[in-house]
């Protein structure tokens, strides 16, 4: 329902309306473009020394001392306007689209910079000329990158094309390793692009947006090339491949530079967000049914796992082994999501969510006036120990041989098994006979019913088993932080849940867990906005449903209910027969 | 349609960049090391204070005003070359007064080796996460602001104190000395039998009115009424009618000036013309801004500030450096807090070159800290409270508090 | 006791009639485009700080000294910029998805409430803590006698009470008798032929946005002067109280979400003096009594026999 119509391509598109009388100049416009990008990369581009220190890689006249030791940023551009002048001169399908990419990858990072130096530097004369100086590299570069996006829409004609080269399993496999080792790489380089933003490292938010702006420039025009849809369609070849080594990708981050006590709690946090936000996806995203007040299961989760930990401030007075402490969290939160769920029996559509919302009232409301000494009230519930297994604490720095693992390295592991435990149940349940309800019912609730769906208990179950998966994540919360307080479990924490669900894409299982990194990783590395955070936020909600209310990953089986031609969901295996053929 | 969009929204954004005109902020001689640090030698590098406190979301009013003070104290120390040869620098997180957001930002901190000490928290329920964090870094933790007993004296704090972390201190007293001081005054010396009791539901408001609660009763006053107001509560009248029936002779509100300012007003609105008491949350000029009338009473930390010369500085100086948020009611805590990890990094640098080693050394050196600071003297006790349990009432005269003559006095339990 | 009792019947209606007011315009949006419009708390909080806004910044000293004077340009200006921020919100923010998915609309309004909220506390010098509220009323307490003692009554608040209900009678006499009333009326029941009839709903959306934000932008003045202090959060706690009111009168119906706000009042103030867990937990007794409304009686004490909600 929350999908917007994908347009199918038309056969033979012609430039369209106001770029038609550009399109003849297109091949010239580019490597105009690309030159200048080079150009403006190796120009200054701050008339002065920053008062908060030297921006990164200078960006001041360095051209004449070392006009090749260009890094950062500035490499980045170099590549891009590379790129840009020999995709225009050689002939290869979609480079139109490719270019438009590449285009905005230059404008994005030129805009990053330019923007922090405007800032930084207190006005446009930091990047143009001031005091004696001159500063021309960002506007230079940004008209660069204009004129290569201006030349790709010029041009564009082709379709994306498709690739349907095949070849045996083994080779394939190893395409599958090699794409995945490298997504981990990308993924370290991006949390770890600028460094940590420290007092000492002002910049760090400008590297990181820089570098984030050059690779969605960079995925942009893979995914024109028609690449990364065939790798796609590679793995879904070889689903359970891809699966297992992803997850042992993921499992390796901690080797990575990113493995540093400071991401791995990091990490962590998203995970239990990830999970939890799995866990609305359910009730969100396939069964359709709004809640607002889904934080309280993993409030209800984090006190009971709280209570049975052994903590001074426990109501009870015993230590329960974490995987059996586990699962009496979710059998909690799952016993509630089914009381919180019982009246979507008559409740509907935007009535429940209010529903929902007034049940987390209740539950912030209740554990703050520590409702039968379960809670701690205003004083939490503090002292939870951490888990430990064969004697050693999860926060504990590991040393297996000669590798050493960050503090915290453990609790990331976990999670990681937990989020894909997690994310196993979802894809099967999503499926089976219940998700298939689940989505009719999202669909047309009345027509599933005249289906023979039994509408009521389809849809407690999916309160539920969302509820679960919250108590469980819970668990592992209150035992990584140490503490719990109803505070983690405010109104504003549901819509964030919410919106790392709406973010990622209703009803797919990436998009969950993209979401909710999305919506933890920029906070941690643009503290310059600390202040704006959630202003920025609530706009990113208006913004996203207005554009895109799909989300970033938006369902596949939506997107084949909706496409044009098709009666049948293709299969990917489908889809590259047809189109081999 | 959509170009059309884009053209405006690019029109709009380069206007608003003409607005800034063509101009620079470039400092006459900008110092290797940065702005602040002056002519001082800063050759050795750049080490980090922290600070864990929510500067965004409804608390941020006090976070705003904790960080500003610290960055004034940092800013300050710079000028002055306090740490020769080092430039320190402020590196504020914001913790969103959640406890595990408070846990991550520690962790950034802790695991960078610049960082010498933190200031911070606000709230004691994020204190709980970030103490075992920086605990096992041996990096020094101040708070300006929890008041929960637990953090210093451990669960049992009443009854068998035990410190759970060395590295913690803080410069506010707890909720079991001001709570009792002011029992102490409203019963004793005011003669106030009958006292209903009102508190925040928050660590500090909730923790404070139990420890009045406790010492009252036992002074044989009788407390009336037990109720609780909502943090984000304005209308008070249900809770005022509810104890008007009771004829209280005075009331005790554990929290802060904001709710406790109107819920005063509203007391005097409802007829009920007896004094609303608090603790050191509610000495503020706001407090009386908001409602609060001449004859409320509030009992503050250390002697009066007339008395201190730092106090008034820390204020002057506050009011120059030109911060757009106020210093609020821990401002002078916090920068004391951070002028106590100053001091001791300094001395811990006395005798060789900063190491990740070091911190256990300013740790120690915080522990013998004694100085005089905006807030008061300030050294630590085997538990890393203050030492400093003086105490003052204030009652309002005009639009501000005023110190009670002769009420100052240290709280002996 | 006599007098506890009446004095917290006093409290509901005096809370009551200010969670009818603001509930209006939940219940007017709700009826004619079916979309629970979650900013319209933010809308009331920023009417408060937009009459605050105008008496520290516009308004001269003597102005300021004469309630009289003040009080009306203060309504004036609260409804002004409830109203702008609502026309703002409704054609960027609800107008783009007015043929969007149910649940598109709700989570635009989410995050407009949020943004709203954080845009004052960012924007508005010193909205990072509560604010004092002029005193634009005529201050002190009407000490009604009754037997047993005094039941006490704001002089604001009762300017709350009569205020609210002269509005309620005026709306419900505009929606009932003028032609833009039948207008409105019409595309409640449904758009598209009101469309057909000549009726042009985008405007009728509109009006409908600017009386529910004027009568907004009023109650948070009014709330200001009676409480003598405003903060950022007064919006989404009283946001959501009135929504609940406007479900249990029946969400569409004038009379209803009067009658409604009324009840809220009268549940917190009583729930708080006489149900267990005192007044740590009237609020509580306000979500449950939602629910409970929403499960047994989602048409409310007036509305129509359920509609379909998809």
């Amino acid at each position: 329902m929350t999908t917007t119509l994908e347009k199918a391509p038309a056969p033979t598109p012609e430039p369209r309306g106001r770029l038609a009388p550009v399109a003849p100049y297109a091949s010239a416009l580019q490597i105009a473009g690309g030159a200048l990008t080079l150009i403006g990369a190796l120009l200054p581009w701050a008339t002065f020394v920053l008062n908060e220190g030297p921006y990164p890689e200078k960006a001041t006249l360095e051209f004449f001392t070392a006009p090749l030791a260009v890094t950062g940023f500035r490499l980045h551009l170099v590549l891009f306007g590379i790129a840009a002048i020999v995709l225009s001169l050689v002939t290869v399908p979609a480079r139109g689209r490719m270019l438009q990419g590449l285009g905005w990858g230059v404008v994005a990072v030129t805009l990053a910079n330019t923007l922090y130096l405007v800032a930084e530097g207190g006005g446009l004369g930091t990047i143009t000329a001031a005091d004696g100086a001159v500063a021309f590299g960002p506007i230079v570069a940004l008209v660069g990158g204009a004129l290569i996006v201006l030349g790709g829409s010029a041009r564009r004609r082709e379709d994306k094309p498709v690739w349907a080269w095949r070849s045996n399993r083994y080779v394939e496999w190893a395409i599958l390793l090699v794409t995945y080792v490298l997504l981990l790489l990308l993924v370290a380089a991006v949390l770890t692009s600028g460094g940590q933003g420290t007092a000492a490292n002002v910049y760090s938010g400008a590297v990181f947006l820089s570098f984030l702006g050059a690779v969605g420039g960079l995925l942009a025009a893979l995914q024109a090339s028609g690449l990364l849809t065939w790798i796609a369609a590679v793995s879904e070849r070889h689903r359970l491949f891809s699966v297992v080594v992803l997850l042992f990708v993921a499992l390796a981050l901690p080797l990575t530079q990113a493995g540093t006590e400071y991401w791995m709690t990091v990490a962590a946090n998203i995970g239990v967000y990830a999970a939890t936000a799995i866990g609305l996806n359910i009730v969100v995203g396939l069964a359709g049914l709004l809640d607002l007040g889904y934080v309280a299961f993993l409030g209800i989760g984090a006190f009971v796992a709280a209570n049975l930990s052994g903590a001074a401030a426990a109501q009870f007075d015993i230590e329960v082994p974490f995987p059996l402490v586990m699962v009496i969290s979710a059998v909690v939160a799952g016993t509630f999501g089914a009381v919180v769920g019982s009246p979507t029996l008559r409740v509907r559509g935007d009535y429940l969510a209010i529903v929902t919302l007034a049940f987390g009232e209740i539950f912030v409301r209740s554990s703050q006036n520590n409702i039968g000494g379960f809670t701690g009230g205003s004083n939490a519930i503090p002292g939870i120990p951490p888990v430990s297994a064969f004697g050693n604490d999860f926060n504990d720095e590991l040393i297996i041989g000669s590798v050493e693992l960050p503090r915290g390295a453990l609790y990331y592991v976990l999670i990681v098994l937990i989020v894909a435990a997690v994310m196993l149940v979802f894809g099967n349940l999503k499926n089976s006979r219940l998700g298939r309800a689940w989505i009719a019912i999202r669909e047309d609730e009345d027509a599933a019913r005249a289906m023979g769906i039994r509408t009521g208990p389809v849809k407690i179950l999916a309160f539920m088993i969302g509820a679960t998966i919250a108590g469980f994540a819970g668990a592992f919360f209150a035992h990584k932080t140490g503490t719990v307080s109803y505070e983690s479990f405010k109104f504003l924490e549901s819509v964030t849940l919410l919106a790392a669900v709406i973010l990622g894409g209703m009803g797919t299982i990436p998009g969950a867990v993209l979401g909710a990194s999305i919506l933890f990783v920029l906070p941690e590395k643009l503290r310059e906005f600390a202040d704006y955070r959630l202003l920025l936020f609530g706009i990113a909600l208006i913004l996203i449903m207005r554009f895109r209310p799909q989300g970033l990953v938006p369902d596949s089986h939506r997107r084949a209910e909706l496409a044009p031609d098709s009666g049948v969901p293709p299969t990917p295996g489908t889809a590259a027969k047809a189109a081999a053929s | 349609m959509t170009r059309r969009r884009t053209i405006v929204t690019a029109a709009i954004l380069a206007g608003a960049l003409g607005l800034t005109a063509c101009g620079t902020n470039r400092e006459e001689e900008p110092a290797a090391g940065g702005a602040a640090a002056g002519a001082c030698d800063t050759g050795k590098g750049t080490l980090i204070i922290g600070m864990v406190a929510p500067l965004s979301g409804s608390l941020s009013a006090l976070g705003l005003g904790m960080r500003n003070s610290a960055q004034l104290a940092v800013d300050q120390a710079n000028e002055a070359c306090s740490v020769p040869g080092y430039k320190l620098a402020f590196q504020p997180e914001d913790d969103q007064a959640t406890p595990q957001v408070a846990g991550q930002a520690a962790t950034k901190l802790s695991s960078d080796p610049q960082v010498v000490g933190v200031v911070g928290t606000l709230n004691s329920s994020t204190s709980q996460t970030v103490q075992p964090i920086l605990n096992g870094r041996d990096i020094v933790q101040i708070s300006p602001a929890n008041t929960g007993p637990a953090l210093t004296l451990g669960e049992a704090a009443a009854t068998a104190p035990v410190r759970p972390f060395d590295s913690y201190f803080r410069v506010a007293t707890t909720d079991l000395v001001q709570g009792p001081f002011a029992a102490d005054y409203l019963v004793t010396t005011a003669g106030k039998k009958s006292i209903a009791v009102i508190d925040d539901g928050k660590t500090y408001g909730a923790g404070l009115a139990e420890q009045f609660a406790t010492r009252a009763t036992a002074l044989g006053a009788q407390v009336v009424a037990r109720e609780k107001v909502g943090e984000k509560d304005t209308d008070f009248s249900g809770v005022i009618t509810a104890i008007r029936a009771l004829n209280p002779d005075a009331v005790y509100y554990g929290g802060e000036y904001p709710v406790a300012g109107p819920l005063s007003a509203q007391l005097a609105a409802a007829g009920l013309a007896i004094p609303l008491m608090g603790g050191d949350g509610i000495v503020d000029a706001q407090f009386v801004a908001l409602g609060g009338r001449v004859g409320d009473l509030a009992t503050n930390i250390g002697a009066p500030a007339e008395s201190l010369p730092s106090a008034k500085k820390f204020i002057d100086d506050y009011a120059a450096a030109g911060y757009t948020e106020p210093y609020s009611a821990y401002g002078a805590f916090t920068y004391d807090s951070t002028n106590v990890i100053i001091g001791a990094l300094t001395t811990a640098l006395a005798d060789g070159d900063y190491t990740e080693e070091k911190r256990a050394d300013i740790v120690k050196a915080v522990q013998e800290t004694d100085i005089e600071g905006a807030g008061g003297s300030i050294s630590f006790d085997e538990f890393g409270d203050t030492t400093n349990k003086v105490l003052t009432v204030y009652t309002v005269e005009g639009d501000s508090f005023a110190p009670i003559e002769g009420s100052t006095g240290a709280f002996e339990g | 006791m006599l007098p506890t009792l009446l004095s917290q019947i006093v409290n509901g209606l005096v809370l009551g009639s200010l969670i009818g007011l603001i509930a209006l315009g939940y219940t007017m949006v709700y009826g004619i485009i079916q979309l629970i419009n979650f900013a319209h708390g933010e809308i009331f909080m920023i009417g408060a700080y937009g009459g605050l806004a105008m008496f520290t910044y516009l308004l001269p000293t003597f102005v300021q000294q004469q309630w009289y004077l003040a009080l009306p340009l203060l309504l004036l200006a609260g409804a002004g910029v409830s109203v702008g921020v609502a026309l703002i919100m409704e054609r960027f923010a609800y107008r783009p998805l007015r043929n969007a998915p149910r649940l598109a609309p709700l989570i635009t309004a989410l995050g407009v409430s949020v943004a709203l909220q954080e845009g004052v506390r960012v924007f508005y010098p010193g909205a990072t803590a509560a604010l004092p509220f002029p005193k634009v009323f005529v201050q002190g307490t009407w000490a009604i006698p009754v037997p047993g003692g005094t039941v006490p009554l704001r002089w604001t608040g009762l300017l709350i009470i009569v205020v609210s209900l002269v509005l309620a009678f005026a709306l419900n006499s505009f929606v009932n008798n003028s032609r833009m009333g039948r207008a409105m009326r019409a595309t409640s029941q449904d758009r598209d032929v009101a469309r057909l009839m000549g009726i042009d709903p985008d405007r009728v959306i509109v009006l409908t946005f600017v009386l529910g934000a004027t009568l907004a932008g009023v109650a948070g003045i009014l709330y200001g002067a009676d409480l003598g202090f405003i903060n950022i959060d007064i919006g989404f706690q009283n946001g959501i109280f009135a929504f609940t009111a406007a479900v249990l009168g029946g969400i569409g119906s004038i009379k209803g979400a009067v009658a409604g706000g009324l009840s809220i009042g009268l549940i917190k103030a009583l729930g708080g003096q006489y149900l267990p867990g005192g007044t740590a937990y009237d609020y509580v007794w306000i979500f449950v009594v939602l629910i409970a409304v929403l499960v047994f009686r989602p048409q409310g004490f007036f509305g129509e026999t359920e509609r379909v909600r998809a």
